[in-house]
């Protein structure tokens, strides 16, 4: 399975890079985004600033939405996250527009909220055997879906409560550092690589391919999945 | 709840950690990225590498160590010694390191932090403050503490914080080495004064020490060095006696185990 990280132009990419690939996936660092919509799976990385991000983006917001409505197995990590919605009062640009809903500054004494905080999971499967969850933040911003039914996980910070993670389709946005959030991190992304393994070979076995091939390696071992935790379809329970 | 975190640094020099010599067996007592891994199975919060090499040469060798550190180490890494310019930054960071913290540089140009987070974003720039108390005020000190200014603690962190700062790193020289606990004083009147997160550093001789700079010094988080490197404590012993006195610090359960 071919993992595409998208490369905003600033930041640490590296330990997520790491992460994801020790579970046995190809990932391909890209400032391309025809490139990355036809690899198998996205990773939007949670480091810079909200109109940096947004400044790489196409002007036409549509091909990478329709991608993602359509299935695309994505993960958006804390600002990655933030781009999936609407737009940001950090800075001027609309992100992808993917979940209904704005990213606003966090209304608390002390910004930026850095470090670990308690993450209440509703059980996705992104979260198996993740229980319980702390994981490591750094984000003065925090997303405001319109629809609650979005949010897959809640946090707390300062008396406030806001969305720890969402999920529309088969994309997933953290607004925590799963990559820097020690084994419980790694736990959350073995378990989104599992999840998309799992909609390649559902993708794969619609489109009528022979998914187990000769000399297709990578298809060869998405073989061996999915497993039921990781069925996209099974959908937000 | 936002957890107060234990942070572990270590002095990197020309690519080997120069003090921490207590993890014995390992198959490099002195690699950095061994003792940093080391250091978050114990349950560290964060791990600091402080660039204390003397040449060029050897910052150049920073570079290749955060990279190797960040490809083992899933929790957070600040870097601090090795960022003299805006143009350091983005290196640094693409090198693997999730923040940098910057104290000589920052009192001599304070655009560095400005600049700093507006590229990179305050969450990643952290300003390392060294001060002592002189009569009635907390001097800053450059230079690893041997150079005085003319800035007084308070005013500072309150502009290195406007100025876009997202993390004070605040080490008193009075009390640095000396074990006796950290400056509350100093720690609580930056804490109070400044709304980001405060590291107190200087002077943990005892998990008593990190408690106190949570309750009384307001601290959001805690450095410990000597007394790990020593064999003094260790970070799991740190966090049950501070979990027995009931600061919330991340304990790691074993149900969050890796796969």
């Amino acid at each position: 399975m071919r993992v595409a990280l998208f490369d905003y132009g600033a930041g640490n990419l590296h330990s997520l890079g790491k992460a994801i690939e020790a579970e046995g996936v190809d990932v391909q660092v890209t400032d391309d985004w025809a490139a990355a919509l036809v690899m198998d799976a996205l990773v939007l990385p949670g480091v810079g600033a909200f109109g940096q991000a947004a400044r790489s983006l196409p002007d036409d917001r549509a091909p990478i939405r329709d991608a993602l409505a359509g299935g695309l197995p994505a993960i958006g990590i804390c600002l990655g996250m933030q781009l999936l919605f609407d737009g940001s009062d950090e800075s001027q640009g609309d992100g992808i527009g993917l979940v209904p809903g704005r990213v606003r500054k966090l209304d608390t004494p002390v910004v930026p909220q850095m470090g670990w905080n308690d993450v209440e999971t509703l059980g996705d499967p992104v979260f198996a055997g993740v229980d319980p969850a702390v994981a490591y933040y750094a984000n003065s911003y925090v997303c405001v879906p319109d629809h609650e039914e979005d949010v897959i996980a809640w946090s707390e910070y300062a008396g406030k409560r806001y969305a720890a993670a969402v999920r529309r389709h088969n994309t997933w946005g953290l607004q925590f550092h799963p990559e820097k959030s020690s084994h419980a991190g790694r736990r959350m992304l073995a378990n989104w690589v599992r999840a998309a393994r799992g909609v390649v070979v559902a993708r794969d076995v619609v489109a009528g391919r022979e998914v187990l091939a000769a000399g297709d390696g990578a298809a060869g071992r998405d073989g061996d999945y999915p497993s039921p935790g990781g069925r996209p379809e099974s959908g937000v329970p | 709840m936002l957890r107060p975190r234990v942070i572990v640094c270590l002095d990197v020099k020309e690519g080997r950690v120069v003090k921490g010599t207590r993890f014995k067996g390992l198959r490099d007592v002195g690699d950095p990225v061994e003792l940093a891994a080391r250091y978050e199975e114990e349950g560290a919060d964060e791990v600091v590498f402080l660039d204390v090499s003397a040449s060029r040469e050897g910052r150049g060798t920073l570079l290749d160590t955060v990279r190797r550190t960040a490809e083992r180490l899933f929790i957070p890494l600040t870097v601090g010694g090795g960022v003299r310019t805006v143009e350091d930054i983005g290196p640094m960071l693409r090198a693997g390191a999730d923040k940098i913290s910057v104290n000589s540089a920052a009192v001599r140009d304070p655009s560095i932090l400005t600049e700093g987070a507006e590229q990179f974003g305050s969450q990643c720039i952290v300003a390392s403050i060294d001060a002592a108390r002189d009569s009635d005020m907390y001097r800053c000190y450059t230079h690893g503490g041997s150079q005085p200014t003319e800035l007084d603690a308070l005013e500072w962190a309150a502009e290195c914080k406007d100025r876009g700062a997202g993390e004070i790193l605040l080490t008193s020289i009075d009390r640095d080495g000396v074990r006796t606990g950290y400056e509350l004083e100093l720690t609580r009147a930056v804490a109070e004064r400044v709304h980001v997160p405060v590291i107190a550093s200087g002077g943990a001789g005892a998990s008593e020490h990190l408690r106190d700079a949570f309750a009384q010094g307001l601290a959001s988080a805690a450095l410990v060095a000597g007394i790990l490197h020593d064999g003094v404590t260790t970070v799991s012993a740190l966090k049950r006696d501070l979990t027995g006195w009931g600061v919330p610090v991340r304990m790691t359960s074993p149900t969050s185990a890796s796969p």
